[in-house]
């Protein structure tokens, strides 16, 4: 198809330099929106995690549902290249661990990466030594990577690749990956709404 | 909570939807920012050592000595004027600690540090974060975002008892 022309960057459509130029704006734009949904204080993030306040869910859930459908509608109608779209390749014993550890450290701090960088902006005293944290902790994790074998072991073993929904199904039509992700999405919003009702009746928050 | 302008969270996850497809198809990828804080740890620790070039995660980082000219760490700046501007226009600017009331800044402030300690260990496994792995991931339909979102939210959830006192009352 002649008419693919996205995504510029990865397409060949546009240079490196104008491509980082352009990560300023592109930041500057998810710097605000985070900031608009509430998201500069650690007090909207952490009550997810007691279902006190679905907030967090409902924009990501949003989020991700109107991005995968323009990103569907764009490859089935030609206009977006999908392999030149980036997807991390998928490590299932490396995600499992990194993101237990990471959800206990997100209660804890009531930060993640990105929202912290709003925190900072706005002054948040506990986002700047969230983000201390997280300098000591890249260090920390650079030195046993570089030390342990078993630490490399984990974070490289399993690897399968740009791992996207459809190929859980033996499939390779990105149908398949754009249902599922609906489904899951919704079904993920649909699960926290019940629980939020369940413990509101119990009346514990 | 309703007070000064913030987007209702279904109007904020559309227009944030939208701003990581402009991402995807400007770029090619989406918004992350762990990226960014490990290779500025990377340049720091360089800067200090010129031997950390040598260090078996760190080197993909640093084989031209520049960590930091890299999409993620540029994006990321943006994000920090980004949020600026909004809290600025909403006059939303000020030295906090966000805690329980009564709550001790020093434990508030030690779980913080901590916390971030966690986060950024995680982030090295998972390779991304709330924004470079969950949602963009989840957004481009890649299965194994999905792994790191429930384990996250799964665990957070499971030790969140521990922190509770912590964020009492907090809005």
């Amino acid at each position: 198809m002649d008419n693919i022309v996205l995504p510029l960057f990865t397409s060949g459509f546009m240079d490196n330099h104008m491509n980082l130029l352009l990560a300023i704006a592109i930041g500057i734009m998810f710097g605000f929106i985070l900031e608009r949904a509430g998201f500069a204080t650690a007090g909207h993030i952490a009550p997810i995690f007691y279902f006190k306040n679905l907030m967090v869910a409902k924009v990501m859930v949003s989020a991700i549902v109107t991005a995968a459908t323009l990103i569907f509608l764009g490859v089935i109608f030609g206009y977006i290249d999908y392999n030149n779209i980036f997807i991390p390749s998928t490590y299932i014993y490396a995600y499992l661990v990194g993101g237990l550890i990471f959800g206990v450290g997100m209660v804890m701090s009531g930060w993640c990466p990105g929202t912290a960088v709003t925190g900072i902006a706005t002054l948040k005293i506990d986002a700047i030594v969230f983000a201390l944290g997280l300098f000591v902790g890249m260090y920390f994790y650079f030195e046993i990577y570089d030390g342990y074998e078993a630490v490399r072991e984990l974070a490289n073993s399993h690897n399968l690749g740009r791992f996207t929904i459809n190929k859980l199904f033996g499939s390779d039509d990105i149908r398949v990956s754009y249902i599922v992700t609906l489904i899951a999405s919704f079904g993920l919003l649909a699960f926290v709404t019940i629980i939020k009702k369940i413990i509101d009746s119990k009346g514990e928050n | 909570m309703k007070q000064n302008n913030y987007w209702s969270p279904v109007i904020a996850g559309i227009i944030l939807g939208i701003a990581l497809f402009i991402s995807f198809i400007v770029a090619g990828q989406g918004m992350g920012a762990s990226g960014a804080f490990a290779r500025a740890t990377a340049q720091i620790a360089y800067t200090i050592d010129p031997d950390f070039a040598k260090n078996a995660y760190a080197a993909k980082y640093l084989h031209s000595g520049d960590a930091l000219t890299n999409w993620t760490a540029i994006e990321v700046v943006g994000i920090f004027i980004g949020g600026f501007i909004s809290a600025l226009l909403a006059k939303r600017i000020k030295p906090e600690i966000t805690r329980a009331k009564g709550y001790s800044s020093f434990k508030r402030l030690f779980f913080a540090f901590f916390g971030g300690i966690l986060v950024a260990v995680g982030t090295r496994f998972a390779r991304g974060c709330t924004s470079g792995q969950a949602l963009d991931g989840a957004a481009a339909m890649s299965a194994g975002s999905w792994i790191f979102m429930l384990a996250a939210f799964g665990a957070g959830f499971l030790v969140s008892f521990l922190f509770k006192k912590q964020w009492k009352g907090v809005e």
